[in-house]
Order: structure tokens, then sequence, then C-alpha cells
């Protein structure tokens, strides 16, 4: 069995518990033995590295993953794009995430009906290199809600963004047809968003006899559904039919607030807070001027969210890192900067915003007891990085500082030996 | 993109002169330099050149696969090659790509895709970057008529979601079809002029009218286009020559006259036999059914031996015949193309150099590419091949992938010298490790 010995690393180890330093022993896909000694280990056979002080932490997770949006400006120039090209696009960026250290993603929905799966099948046969992922549905949505894409003239399934059901038997087929290809989530699009002017995001578009049947589907194949939800109202909604997945919740009020920390123990919020910032503050080159961002409603919900998302955090609810990377102002790749928002806006701490993509992030992959911490006997997700993301987590979305990314025992990035040199002389 | 200097290298440079003691430098994407030890001042290298010791290894250009099939998926049949949903379709051909690449063939020539797209998204992708492969040209599904080769519906599943080619009737339709692919943006437009006894239709039959290959030959014409024909039948070679259709794949049935038209005519067409099928069809499928008495019953040993015949009276006339061809079925994965060049030896009396020639300079105008390739020479495009032993004396060293020590496409090494610290060569180890299975 191959076997890697990381010596002098600083062991971040993704619980919350401060930092040590040791020598971590990989065999196979798992960590095998971990020592806390300053005195660097020495394991016959192994293939040792000497870290040089350098952290090691958990693979991250990105909690809200879409691979298939192709940095483009609009969900309609996503949705466009050939299926043959969209598969090739979706590959590439799944080995880029795991590149970045996202070693673990939970898929958020697809541009087209198999991206998702296909991908995730692809990655687990080791046809091509890419994190854990979890497939996740087209987002499903009703007649002129969020991503309903489909021009008045052009009244085609192929032209909508999503796939657009109405009423609870259509919901039902379109339920069972998602899980007949084989995906882990279902998503549903509860409120609006205020990128879609027609729908904003403090509106409501489902029944709840359509979440019902949807949720009647997904429960009795064993599955997970997610929310999109940034109004309090379908924050609500999604608690009441048990969906647990729940992504954006910007507008809520006491009594939702109430609600996510009753189920703190099953719920996982994803906001996608960087997204709000960047249509507020980075979006102009695209077309969105601060005016037209205004118009949307965007100065509104980026201060609800943080109220919203502050508050939950300090009531204990599990508050995520990941989200709607890949449109041109959010490019794949950048989503770690979700860690300094959480930080800078929601008053994390650093540790508790690595331990918002680790520790929480083996348990929204639901594998709490081997997933997402460094520990004997769990999967050998590590990432290596040159200083301390406790002091500077902008580090983790450098591709210098992330000297090493491995996924189950194997480098996806090997840490190069002449750098970690480099590093140790400046140390 | 930096430069390169590999050193210490025996050149066989696709010229057909014997090999040489020497070193070749690279910068950007082409071959700037060949030197000759012995001749004039050594190469002096400035720190933007990466030197490379080649240890005296055998340094060839990249090879070129003349019939290529990525969309093939190592199926026992079209009908199941075909019924590849497209999402897993296209993932498929991107492995496949990277497969030929890192087995040497630094271009390969689509000969026809399993589904409209995707030759051309492949193609596509590489030159991108999306994905790392050979260079492509990119081909149409195969053009096919109702009841002909690769006319996979069934008469109650007429839909064409189920043709493993694309079925046409009569000179609009071809037309129709043709002008579709070409707004796809194929290189290549793949008509079946011949059966193959496989799918029912004998290969010594002719399916095609004159005036439907007409139409196509002249419609791609139109748009700057190559057509190859599947052309196995005499009759079907014939054809070829007639219509001026550039690409000849088979041609295993050649009376006399078919002979003579393509001596005649050797300049206008490239022909590549694609033998291993017949010699695996015959030989290495039973596991799948093709027993002895099955592939005598469709006639397969006989093609053989006519086949055989066939390329040895060419090669007699100096004829060119090149590499490659319907590797992709069950019983001859991808990957072992260069069993092209064995056979070529073994069973043509083709010289060692000869082989190589035909896996190089000979196939490079194949490529249409707008930069030479195919010869070690400067101007030439730096596609180039490392290898471990002498393939002018071992033409099998090809098929072993340890005995590839690197391949450089385009200037750049897609596999690296061994002798190099596997810093460049340690990300995605898994993926690549399918590959040395």
């Amino acid at each position: 069995m191959h076997s890697t010995l990381l010596t002098h690393v600083r062991v971040l180890d993704g619980s919350g518990a401060p930092p040590y330093t040791g020598s971590v022993l990989v065999q196979g896909q798992r960590i095998r033995q971990i020592w806390r000694s300053a005195v660097p280990m020495s394991v016959p056979d192994a293939h040792t590295i000497d870290a040089a002080g350098a952290t090691l932490m958990p693979g991250m997770c990105e909690a809200h993953t879409h691979f298939s949006w192709n940095n483009a400006a609009s969900l309609a120039a996503i949705q466009v794009m050939p299926l043959e090209e969209h598969v090739l696009w979706s590959a590439k960026v799944a080995h880029d995430y795991l590149l970045a250290g996202w070693t673990s993603c939970l898929g958020a929905a697809c541009a087209k009906p198999r991206l998702d799966v296909v991908i995730r099948n692809a990655i687990n046969k080791g046809q091509i290199p890419g994190p854990r992922y979890l497939a996740a549905s087209q987002e499903i949505t009703v007649p002129g809600a969020l991503g309903d894409e489909m021009p008045p003239h052009l009244p085609y399934p192929e032209f909508s963004f999503g796939a657009v059901v109405n009423g609870p038997e259509d919901m039902r087929r379109c339920v069972r047809q998602f899980l007949k290809y084989g995906v882990d989530t279902i998503k549903l699009n509860l409120s609006g968003d205020n990128f879609t002017p027609d729908s904003p995001a403090e509106t409501h578009w489902m029944t709840d006899a359509e979440v019902a049947t949807a949720m009647e589907e997904v429960r009795m194949r064993g599955k997970r559904a997610i929310a999109h939800a940034r109004s309090g109202p379908s924050v609500q909604q999604a608690l009441r039919h048990g969906i647990d997945l729940i992504y954006h919740a910007s507008f809520c009020d006491e009594r939702t607030l109430d609600m996510l920390e009753a189920a703190r123990d099953r719920v996982f919020v994803v906001p996608g807070i960087g997204i709000l910032y960047a249509v507020l503050y980075e979006a102009e080159p695209w077309g969105i001027t601060r005016a037209q961002a205004e118009a949307l409603g965007y100065p509104i919900e980026w201060e609800a969210a943080l109220q919203s998302l502050s508050a939950m955090h300090r009531r204990g609810v599990r508050v995520m890192p990941g989200g709607d990377y890949g449109f041109a102002f959010t490019p794949h790749g950048q989503n770690a900067r979700d860690l300094e928002h959480f930080v800078r806006y929601l008053g994390m701490s650093p540790m508790e915003a690595i331990r918002s993509c680790t520790l929480y992030g083996g348990q929204i992959m639901q594998r709490p007891q081997e997933l997402g911490l460094i520990r004997e006997g769990y999967l050998a997700d590590l990432l290596l990085v040159d200083g301390d993301p406790l002091v500077d987590l902008a580090i983790l979305r450098d591709p210098a500082r992330l000297l090493g990314v491995m996924k189950d025992g194997q480098w996806a990035k090997a840490p190069p030996a002449r750098r970690l040199g480099a590093w140790e002389a400046r140390a | 993109m930096g430069h390169t200097l590999l050193s210490n290298v025996r050149v066989f440079d696709g010229s057909g002169d014997p090999p040489f003691d020497g070193e070749v430098v690279i910068e950007g994407d082409v071959i700037t330099h060949v030197g000759r030890a012995g001749q004039g001042a050594a190469f002096m290298p400035t720190p933007a050149h990466t030197v490379i010791d080649g240890a005296g290894c055998f340094l060839m250009p990249g090879m070129v696969e003349a019939h290529t099939h990525f969309s093939w998926n190592n199926q026992p049949s079209l009908d199941a090659i075909a019924r590849m949903p497209p999402e897993e379709h296209i993932l498929w051909c991107a492995e496949v790509a990277r497969t030929y690449l890192d087995m040497g063939w630094t271009s390969c020539v689509g000969a026809a895709a399993a589904k409209p797209r995707l030759d051309v998204v492949i193609r596509n992708a590489i030159a991108d970057g999306t994905i790392i492969g050979p260079r492509l040209t990119a081909a149409s599904q195969e053009i096919t008529l109702p009841g002909g080769l690769g006319d996979t519906t069934q008469p109650h599943l007429p839909q064409a979601a189920f043709a493993f080619g694309a079925v046409v009737s009569g000179q609009d339709d071809m037309r129709r079809c043709v002008r579709q692919f070409c707004k796809y943006g194929v290189d290549t437009l793949k008509i079946n002029l011949s059966g193959e006894s496989i799918t029912g239709m004998p290969s010594e039959q002719s399916q095609f009218t004159e005036e439907e290959i007409a139409t196509c030959v002249q419609e791609a014409r139109a748009w700057g286009k190559w057509v190859a024909a599947h052309a196995r039948s005499t009759w079907s070679v014939k054809q070829c020559v007639q219509h001026g259709i550039q690409v000849i794949y088979h041609a295993s049935f050649l009376d006399d006259e078919a002979l003579d038209l393509l001596d005649a005519h050797r300049h206008a067409h490239f022909v590549a036999p694609g033998l291993a099928w017949l010699v695996n069809t015959c030989e290495h499928a039973s596991a799948y059914g093709l027993t002895r008495p099955v592939v005598e019953k469709m006639g397969y040993p006989r093609e053989l031996e006519a086949a055989l015949e066939s390329m040895r009276a060419l090669h007699r006339r100096g004829v060119h015949i090149l590499p490659g061809g319907d590797y992709g079925f069950a019983w001859m994965p991808h990957g072992q193309n260069a069993k092209d060049l064995e056979i070529f030896v073994r069973q043509l009396g083709m010289s060692e150099r000869e082989a190589l020639l035909s896996a190089t300079a000979r196939a490079a105008p194949l490529m249409r590419s707008p930069k030479p390739l195919g010869m070690v020479r400067a101007g030439y495009l730096a596609d180039l091949l490392l290898i471990d032993g002498d393939p002018l004396t071992d033409i099998t060293v090809l098929q072993d992938r340890q005995r590839i020590l690197a391949v450089m496409k385009g200037g750049t090494f897609v596999r690296h010298p061994p002798s190099r610290p596997n810093a460049a060569s340690h990300s995605d180890a898994r993926w690549r490790n399918r590959w040395s299975r």
C-alpha cells in the first residue's frame, strides 16, 4: 500500500482545536497515524515529505457548487452552451476545484439535466480528476420563476435554464426523472432572485402541494433536497417540508431564525455570499452598474443577509462557504473568498471560518465519521498550505500558497520539493 | 512554452535518411535547429533553454494516425458504440484523445465520429486547451444509406438517434447532410461507399449511386472540406479515384484496373488499409462470438488475404500505405495502434524505415496543417518522440508505453523524459496511471 509521511507540519485539524506541530502518515486512502511531536518521525517505505512548518489542514468542502456555470454573465448565456462543450467544461472546472483545494463539493444544480451526474460518475471511476461530488438536478422551477428562461416565442425546454414544472403531478414526474438519472439532490427554487427582475428575491412561487410532492419522492428514494430560498417565507417553507440544505436565506426575521435554530442539528445554510458582494461592488465590467445593482435591490439584500447570517451564526446554525461561483463576476476558483467574507461580515473567527469548510464539510457530505478532519482513520483529503490561514485566509485562494492538494491519499497537486525548500529558507 | 535543447539524441528526421547523432532545438512550438554531431559547433543554450540530455535515445517525429475513431468505445458492435449517452461519450473521447497522445500519436486524422459533433468538439477543446490530446482533423459521422453500413436503426426503432451513421437517400438529402456537418465545422466528410461484412452488407458490395457520391464531393469541395471513404470493394475504390475522394480507407479488393488507377493517381489519394481490423477480427475476436467458423462465413479470412495481397501490390508499385484504423472495438482497443506498423513490416514486406515514414512524413499532409509537421527539421512543428530502443530494428517498441520515454507536442512535453524530477508529472497521478495499465 502506498504511504506518504508528512513531517514538520503544523496540523490544523479542522475541528476548531488549536494547531499543533507533528507528523502525519497517510497509507492508502486514509490517515493512518498522527504524531504530536516536533521531532520528525521516520517510517520505512513511506514517501517522506519534510513540510518545513507548512500548515496541513483538511481539504475544503464547497457546499454550493455549479460546475456547469460557465463564467458567463447571464443564466441564458450559461444555458446556451452546447451539450458536448458543456460536459468538457464541467470536467475542467471539476479539476480546477480540486487543484484549488476543494476536495469535496456539494452540487447545487446543473445547467442541463445530466451534467452533474455524469461528472460525478466520471470522477468516481477515475476517468477525470475532481473532488468528491454529490450530483444535483437542474433547478426545478415553475413558469415565470427563477430559472424559467424560455422566451415567450421559444417555449422549448432546451431554452430553459431550469426544469419548469406546473402542479404536483408534473413535479412528481420531474423529480422522478432526475432520480432516474441518478442525482443525489433535488434542487427546488422556492424564492425568486434579484438577479432576475421579474422574479425578485422576496417573491414566492412554489405551492406547498408542489414542494410536498417533491419531498415525498425525495424521501422515498433516500435523497436530499436543496432549496433556493432567499426570503424568510421561503426558508420557512423549506423547513416546514424538511428540506435541510438551504441556500441564501438572506431575509430572515425572528420567527424564521427561531425555526432555523430549532432545526440547527439537521440544517445547513449556504448563503453564497460572494455573489451578493460581487454584484454590488464588482460587476460593473459586465454591465451591472451600481445604479442597476441598486435598482435590482442588491444593497437591501446585502444588509439583510449580513444581519440574518450573523444572527444564524450566533445561534449556532451551521453556515458554510460556497455558492454561485461560475458567473462572469464570480469566476470559478475564487470560492475561498467566502471565508474572508464570513470573518469580515458575519463575525466568524478565522477558526470558525475554517471549521465551516472542514468539520461541517464532512457533515454535509454525510460522512462525518471519516471526512472533514485530520484524524487517524479519516480519509486523507489534505491541503498543505504555505503560511497560516488563521492569520490570513486569503492565502487559501492563492495557487502559489496552496503547496499540495491530496484526495484519497493521492496528490492531485503534489508539493514541489524545490518550492518547499525555498519556503524553508525564508522561514 | 519555453525553449528546449534536446542534446545527445539519435535523430530519425523523417526524410528517409539514416538516423544520425545530433541535437534538436525547439523554440516556442517549432523546431529551430537540428544539428549533427561532428558538423559545426554545438548549439550554445541560453538560460531560456531547458537542456535535456537524450542519452543517445532515438528521437523521431510524432506519429500520425491516419484513420482515428476517438468515439469508438471499445464495444463489440456499432450499435453498442452508438448507445452511449452523449455526455459520457464526449468524456470518453477526451480520455481516448489523451491516450493517443500518450502513446506517441501527436496527430490523428478523424475517420468518423459516432455522434454528429463529437470529433469537432474534441478538436476544438484540444486546440483551446480545455483537454489534452493530439492534433485532430475532425470527421463527420459515417454518411450511409438505408440498409447500408452504419444504418443501425431497426424496423421498429427508425429514429435517427438509433443510427450509428447519418442515413441519407438521394442527392438532396446527401447535400443537406453534408451541409449540416460542414455547419458543425468538420474537416472531413466520411462516406461509406462499400459494405462491411460484419454488419450484413458484404465488403465487396458498393452502395451509393454516382449521383449521390458526386453531390457529396461537390458540396464538400464547395466548403473546402475533404472526403474520406470507407471503400473495401473494388468498385468503391475506383469510385474514389473517379470522384477525387482524397482519403481511401481499406481498399481490400483491388483488381489490376484499381491498382493501375491508384498507381496513376498516387499523389491525389491517401490509402490507409486499417489491416489490424481484419487481422484481429479473424484471429482475436472469438471471445465476442466471432469464432473461426463465424468469421469464415462472414468472409473475413478471405478479405484479409485479399487485402494483404492488394497492399503488397501497392507497396511494390511504390504507392504509400498509411497506418491506423478502426481501433476502438472490443477486440482491438485504443492505444495499440502501432501494431499497424508491425503488420506492415511482417506482412507487407515494408522495411522498418518505410513503416516509420508511413507513420510520420508520409501521413503528415493528411493533417492539412498551416505549419509543416511530420519531420525533425527546422521550421517544423515540434511534435517529437523520444524512444528507448531502435524502431528501425524492432518496430514493436512503439507499441510499448514504457519504451516511449517522452512525447512532445508543439514544443511542450506531454510526457516528460523520465530523468526529469517528477515535479510536473505529479498532478492527476491517478488519472495518468489509467494509461499505464
